[in-house]
């Protein structure tokens, strides 16, 4: 066998050496992914649910603008979907989750969405989908600063800085990200303003990677995320509660590469903290804390240019604290085999296979299989198949009173196939799916017991369509840039024969582009289908924002760049959750210095 | 001497009042006072935070449900988590936990009075004397030290300026004559005590000390106060039984009975000389001149999130998942059968008769 130094090698090695996430690209030719790039993160310099809203099939439910947001992907709940930081899963070990409004767009270099179930490779939660934060490393010789000051109505300041250093030897970059709004709009036809919804939000992430020899690199990653949200009143219920959050995130990667065999370990520790005060004023609060130790080792031999095996096992101890729960720990131990085989240029498929053992319950042997094949130049079609999980959280198992050490992992199978049609530079993804899902954790009142319980007691059933549309034209100096997604989604509660709560049957989202040289604007468009919430309907609604960049002085070292948004252009009134009207019409001005 | 004849007195204008009353109801001919006169009142906390608190209206029979009452007449939203409803004259008085706020409204059209939103915390019930209303608020719930009894002047239903402190977790609240008893169950704790109040003076004339938990009262023809306590729930890990007591509110005197180490009782109802109750899953009844509870369950296999007696029949309500619509159920107590079932709104908890 040579191992020869072919192209394809040396791209696998420069991925192992740049990304923090290799099995996303490898390994899910079989799945939808969608890639949102820094350009586009960067020209919606607002919170993750706001890009994600306008950008891609997934719904969300906020809590009011700025507060807890939760996203729903193909139909599933908040916890079913992980978030995936550099490769790590961070769903909250407390209620599964995770607050899209904890997480800042302006610090990640891109932003994958990977459709369908991932709980072989991303563990519990990736059951609607997974989303991928990732910073990726730059060694090659340079050294960029981005400065941006913006200021936008109802007192929003924020203030971002990115640098990015590399030197072949050295990568380093640095991004802060703050922002703090007073967040107090008027609601429209009413003469009340959304009253304690104050918001302040920081973000630190510096990233360090250091080549060490020809075959190994190593690399840091550090994040930390501090908010400190009040949480705001309803129509008809007054607040005056905050919620002061903070993550930390860090992460050890020792990457070696061998001739046929990469071997990639990783040490890292995750901290999610939380202090609720249901009196602002008063310095009393309920808190938790979780402390999470993990190191994770992937081994990928190639056998040949076509056929790679990985194996992953994983070990983490997990720890909280808190006022609900006495000190409850976990260790979870899990191994993951891959096998990745492309027998023709057209064909490629992988096969999955995971095993967990968790000390404090069971979990199932999850799997999937995903296959991709192109027919011609401009078809490809794609297959997977895949059995998910979610475990019970620390709340689910632990909590005072009510929590239940009889619980189960909830499971799911599902079933996805995709199109994909490119033809120049216009792309059209088609996907349709089914999703079952079962022993679904829900907290139902006890009879005997007086309070709630969490108990394996729901099935679900999701099925739909999606739809997505890339077309970029260029004519002269013209560029004309397409986005759009549509969802049809339908859900099914088995037992009570009824749609799921908060999952609209329609969701579209449009956005349009247009530059001409150092000129750009953009329109995005959100439609959001009514919803079924408790007892009733949530009407759907139509949001649209426009905005305008033109960037100074475009051949000099410094660049400048000034950017006008108007968000809500229509000054349409909505509920994205009920009783809690959004934003009306307001203006963001942003200025950008690159030097 | 001066007690006995003021009591003659009082006696003597019940008596005068009374009549009248009754003379007036023989003449005049029987007009309806609204479409809510004659049935029953469902109060429905709805999810906390999500603003579905609503009021049915149901026939004695249970035959016709009409929901959403406030809602449909006053065209607008009643609030969020309608814990309970006060009664005196006319008006009703819904008291709606989430939104710190009492809906006044009239309890036979159904028709908005007043809205009293400002100096209510965590307000949780109402009961009215001396032409007063005093409404328990936990304050804080995360604060012991911040629990009060509003005032609100029943002539303009605003608050009064002067609030009455109290101890942690004051829930339910009853008046005889010019004296009001409220119950600390203790908010998001554990209490024990109930406060003696003096409508008159607006202060707190003494404390008693009951079982852990007092969860619900009723006062009987014979001047005492039955109080029902919970005890402990397990989860505390300092478990203890509940206690049925009867105090005698001419001295304050009290005696109770003891409930085994495990049980939970609650939901006191007073109907013919009668108490009722409910414990994992059953009603149970007693004489109120019994010193032993029952050994055996009257009515078993039921799911009440809360119940009461009127003229021998039980009602309950049962808030199934609390996502869902509840239901509520009448028995017939003599033969402590099921006589109808019918589906109401979402977290039915209350049942008024009108």
């Amino acid at each position: 066998m040579a191992w020869s130094q072919t192209t394809l090698d040396s791209i696998q090695k420069l991925d192992a050496i740049v990304l923090s996430d290799v099995k996303l690209k490898r390994y899910a030719k079989g799945y939808k992914l969608t890639v949102l790039s820094d350009s586009l993160l960067r020209k919606n310099k607002t919170s993750l649910t706001d890009v994600l809203r306008f950008n891609s099939n997934i719904y969300f439910k906020e809590n009011g603008y700025g507060m807890v947001s939760s996203a729903s992907f193909r139909g599933t709940n908040a916890s079913q979907t992980a978030v995936i930081w550099n490769g790590i899963n961070i769903n909250s070990q407390l209620n599964g989750q995770v607050d899209f409004n904890t997480i800042s767009s302006a610090n990640y270099d891109n932003i994958s969405i990977r459709s369908g179930g991932g709980s072989v490779q991303y563990g519990s939660g990736a059951i609607g989908g997974t989303i991928h934060l990732a910073n990726d490393f730059d060694f090659k010789k340079h050294f960029d600063n981005r400065v941006q000051l913006g200021f936008g109505s109802f007192d929003t300041k924020n203030a971002n800085y990115n640098g990015s250093f590399g030197n072949e030897k050295w990568s380093a970059n640095l991004g802060v990200a703050y922002v703090n709004s007073d967040n107090d709009y008027r609601f429209l036809g009413t003469d009340r303003k959304n009253e304690n919804g104050a918001f302040s939000n920081l973000d630190l992430n510096f990233n360090l990677g250091y080549v060490l020899s020809k075959k190994d690199v190593l690399k840091l990653y550090h994040q930390n995320f501090r908010s400190d949200r009040e949480f705001s009143a309803t129509l008809l219920a007054p607040s005056n509660s905050k919620y002061e959050t903070q993550d930390y995130r860090s992460m050890l990667d020792w990457t070696h590469i061998g001739n046929s065999y990469t071997s990639t370990f990783k040490a890292v520790h995750l901290q999610e903290q939380f202090k609720y005060f249901e009196n602002k004023d008063l310095d009393n609060f309920s808190e938790g804390i979780v402390n999470t130790f993990l190191v994770k080792h992937h081994y990928k031999r190639d056998f040949s240019k076509r056929l790679m095996v990985s194996v992953i096992t994983d070990f983490s101890h997990i720890k909280a604290k808190g006022n609900s729960f006495d000190n409850p720990n976990r260790n979870a131990f899990s191994v993951t085999a891959i096998l990745n085989h492309k027998p023709t240029e057209k064909l490629q498929y992988n096969l999955n296979i995971r095993q967990d053992v968790i000390s404090d319950f069971e979990s199932p042997i999850v799997f999937s299989g995903d296959a991709s094949y192109q027919f011609f130049k401009w078809y490809a079609i794609k297959f997977n198949a895949s059995k998910n999980f979610r475990v019970p959280t620390f709340n689910d198992l632990y909590w005072n009173p009510g929590g239940n050490l009889d619980l189960k992992p909830e499971e799911s199978y599902q079933i996805d196939l995709g199109h994909e049609f490119a033809y120049k530079t216009a792309t059209l993804k088609l996907n349709t799916y089914y999703i079952e899902t079962s022993d679904l954790i829900q907290w139902r009142p006890n009879n005997f017991s007086g309070y709630w319980n969490p108990v394996n007691i729901a099935n679900a059933k999701h099925y739909g369509i999606e739809a997505e549309i890339g077309i970029k034209k260029t004519f002269n100096s013209h560029t004309l840039n397409l986005v759009s997604g549509y969802s049809y989604t339908e859900t099914e509660d088995v037992e009570k024969n009824q749609r799921l709560f908060y999952v609209p049957l329609h969701k579209a989202n449009v956005s349009l582009a247009y530059n001409y040289k150092a000129f750009t604007a953009f329109y995005q468009h959100v439609y959001n289908g009514e919803v079924e919430i408790i007892g009733n309907t949530l009407d759907g609604f139509d949001v649209g924002n426009f905005g305008l960049a033109y960037s100074f002085n475009t051949t000099g070292e410094l660049l400048y760049e000034a950017n006008f948004r108007i968000n809500n252009i229509y000054n349409t009134y909505y509920e994205n959750v009920a009783l809690r009207p959004m934003p009306n019409r307001n203006f963001t001005i942003n200025l950008t210095l690159k030097f | 001497m001066n007690t006995k004849k003021l009591a003659l007195l009082l006696l003597s204008i019940t008596f005068v009042f009374t009549s009248c009353s009754t003379d007036d109801d023989v003449n005049s001919s029987p007009l309806p006072l609204g479409d809510y006169e004659d049935g029953i009142l469902i109060s429905h906390e709805g999810n906390f935070g999500q603003g579905n608190a609503s009021v049915s209206f149901v026939s004695f029979d249970l035959q016709t449900v009409e929901n959403n009452i406030y809602s449909t007449v006053n065209s607008n939203p009643l609030g969020d988590t309608a814990q309970s409803i006060g009664f005196t004259g006319d008006l009703a008085y819904i008291v709606l936990n989430v939104s710190n706020s009492i809906e006044v409204v009239d309890r036979y059209t159904f028709e908005s009075v007043a809205t009293i939103n400002t100096g209510l915390n965590n307000p949780r019930f109402i009961a009215f004397a001396n032409g007063k209303g005093y409404v328990t608020n936990w304050g804080d719930g995360s604060v012991a030290t911040d629990d009060y009894l509003a005032v609100i002047d029943l002539s303009s239903n605003t608050l009064t300026a002067q609030t009455i402190s109290v101890e942690e977790g004051p829930e339910e609240i009853v008046a005889s004559n010019n004296t009001l008893y409220v119950a600390h169950q203790g908010g998001f704790g554990q209490n024990n005590l109930i406060s003696v109040v003096d409508a008159t003076l607006d202060m707190v004339s003494s404390t008693i000390t009951v079982g852990d938990v007092p969860n619900s009262m009723q006062l009987d023809n014979s001047g005492n106060l039955w109080v029902l306590a919970g005890g402990k729930p397990a989860w505390t890990g300092d478990e203890t039984g509940g206690k049925l007591s009867k105090i005698n509110t001419s001295d304050n005197s009290i005696t109770s009975i003891d409930f085994g180490a495990t049980e939970h009782p609650n939901h006191l109802a007073f109907d013919g000389g009668s108490l009722y109750y409910y414990a994992s899953g059953s009603v149970f009844k007693m004489a109120s001149s019994a010193t032993t509870l029952p050994a055996t369950a009257e009515i078993t296999g039921l799911s009440f999130y809360g119940m009461t007696v009127n003229n021998s029949v039980l009602y309950g309500v049962d808030a199934g998942d609390f996502t869902s619509n509840g239901a509520l159920s009448s028995y017939n107590l003599s033969s402590n059968t099921l006589e109808e079932t019918t589906t109401v709104n979402i977290i039915p908890g209350g049942i008024y008769f009108n």
